[in-house]
């Protein structure tokens, strides 16, 4: 008993490396010599390190439970429990997926958007009459409202709003087509040749579905026109064609050039052509011409925001709208010639011979 | 209310060489910094505050373990670490209580902490096998061996406490708690 105890005390003392040198090779040789020595070292040794883990561990475990007694445990588990509200809950567990989601759907929304925005021509027109002098209406305005102020008796001073159009002849007697927006709720119209004479005119028939409103110069001083140079095309007219206008966007003519883009108008409208033509405000109700002196249509408006798409009524729709017109209204019969003089002729001859078959259209509203 | 977390917290490297240093203060502001953490984890799958410190505190011991080990190397956060060993032991603790360990919430990334855990595993045996022997050991065996072995008491010391006669008694006596618990130990 003594001797086991002795000697767990120097095998203790071994393994915790306090012995001398002497008796450590002293022992050492021991173990060699005896297995049951060197397997209660093996053991010991074994031992005391579990038990050395087991006093760190609870020493850690000591340390952590002092620095968990400073935490305030209850406060922080309120704040972070799962909320009581389920929509909190589903949003705090799964925001990524919430994220991915919103995004998907961003994604979808901004896609479908631009596909529709490609496909479908977005954008309004804009109607090609002239607004002449707007500046000055608003100034007449302002001067409105100081006249009136001083008695109600006063008379309204009124100038009359100036707009402007482009038409053409129809006939050599002077009838006259233009658009229906150029002369709509107009007080009276007046037409100007490309001399400067001046002529009253009066609308005498409209077809809104088309945009059409033919007109007649009333005024005696009026002196019939010799043979018109143009006809009208009834077929249609392809793209790429190369065609041009002549029209009133300042107070003296603008011829302009361009080509058939599209077969259809704005929107898909069949009754009209998509013309690739520089046109200002004015330039509505001007003919639209192909390159031999046909008329193929009415420039009647562009697209805002695009460039190039402007819009001109199919020369179809001209000779239907003119059928449509009961004979006895227009007095004579609208018929265009059935021949061409300009055929043949170039460019410049060409617009040399129509400039006098184009006019001005100024509308008093 | 994570900006407060990551304010309190220590920087990685503060955290290994504190506890290489078997600092208290490196060990209480790691504790404290990411208890949070796995509070609002283990509160938001299943598990109520005390699992919360039972895990973390696990968790805690691991990353003790690995850093003392020599061979920590700071792969990635030491949030991340300490987050991924806690939810693996959380799940652990959840399957064995046949909970359903589906659906799980996370709020942090997530690492492989697979072979680290297989470790503390071991020694977390090993750590029970000497409780269960201390345990059954009973008193007053169990006292005399803490003293001599935990709190490093001399043998005077423990003669003196235990009231022996003698050092020699307290010498034997403490041999056969030893003996004893031996027994217990392997044979557990």
């Amino acid at each position: 008993m003594r001797n086991e105890i002795e000697l767990e005390g120097i095998i203790e003392d071994y393994l915790n490396g306090k012995l001398s040198e002497t008796e450590r090779t002293a022992f050492e040789q021991l173990r060699k010599n005896d297995p049951t020595v060197d397997h209660k070292v093996v053991a010991h040794k074994v031992f005391l390190e579990s038990f050395g883990e087991y006093a760190n561990v609870l020493d850690l475990k000591a340390r952590m439970d002092r620095a968990h007694a400073q935490i305030d445990v209850e406060t922080l588990a309120e704040e972070l429990k799962p909320h009581p509200s389920f929509i909190i809950n589903i949003w705090r567990k799964n925001k990524a997926a919430i994220a991915v989601a919103a995004s998907f759907i961003l994604l979808t929304i901004v896609t479908v958007y631009s596909i529709q925005q490609n496909t479908k021509q977005i954008g309004s027109v804009e109607l090609m009459s002239r607004e002449m002098a707007k500046i000055k209406k608003s100034q007449n305005g302002l001067i409105r409202i100081i006249n009136a102020k001083p008695g109600p008796n006063v008379p309204n001073y009124t100038k009359p709003a100036n707009f402007g159009g482009t038409g053409f002849a129809l006939t050599a007697n002077g009838y006259l087509l233009t658009n229906l927006h150029v002369v709509d709720g107009a007080d009276s119209v007046y037409v100007q040749d490309n001399k400067g004479d001046s002529y009253k005119a009066r609308v005498v028939r409209t077809d809104s579905q088309y945009d059409l409103a033919i007109l007649k110069i009333i005024d005696k001083s009026f002196s019939p026109l010799s043979n018109l140079p143009y006809r009208l095309k009834q077929s249609g007219i392809g793209m790429g064609e190369i065609v041009y206008t002549l029209g009133f966007p300042k107070d003296d003519a603008v011829f302009g050039e361009g080509y058939v883009s599209s077969r259809s108008g704005y929107n898909g409208d069949t009754t009209q052509y998509q013309v690739s033509i520089p046109v200002n405000p004015g330039n509505s109700g001007g003919p639209l011409l192909d390159h031999q002196g046909n008329i193929i249509g009415v420039i009647s408006a562009k697209e805002k925001q695009v460039d190039g798409a402007t819009f001109a009524i199919k020369s179809k729709y001209i000779q239907e709208a003119l059928n449509s017109i009961p004979n006895d209204s227009l007095g004579k019969k609208v018929a265009f010639n059935k021949r061409n003089s300009l055929q043949g002729l170039s460019r410049n001859k060409q617009v040399e011979k129509i400039q006098d078959y184009v006019f001005m259209i100024k509308v008093y509203k | 209310m994570s900006n407060k977390l990551s304010s309190s917290v220590p920087t990685d490297r503060e955290v290994v060489l504190g506890i290489l240093n078997d600092s208290e203060d490196a060990l209480n502001k790691l504790y404290t910094g990411y208890f949070p953490m796995i509070l609002q984890f283990i509160l938001n799958n299943n598990g109520d505050e005390d699992d919360a410190k039972d895990v973390y505190q696990e968790g805690i011991i691991v990353l003790y373990n690995k850093i003392k080990g020599g061979n920590f190397e700071l792969s990635s956060k030491l949030k991340t670490y300490i987050y991924s060993v806690c939810r693996r032991i959380w799940l652990k603790k959840l399957s064995q209580q046949s909970k359903k360990t589906s659906n799980i919430s996370d709020f942090e990334d997530v690492m492989a902490v697979e072979v680290d855990l297989e470790q503390h595993e071991e020694k977390d045996k090993q750590f029970d096998k000497m409780q269960d022997a201390l345990l059954h050991l009973g008193e007053p065996c169990k006292t005399i061996i803490q003293d001599f072995y935990i709190n490093n008491l001399s043998m005077q010391d423990i003669c003196e406490k235990f009231g022996y006669t003698n050092t020699d008694n307290a010498k034997t006596q403490k041999y056969k708690c030893l003996q004893r618990l031996k027994k217990l130990f392997f044979q557990v």
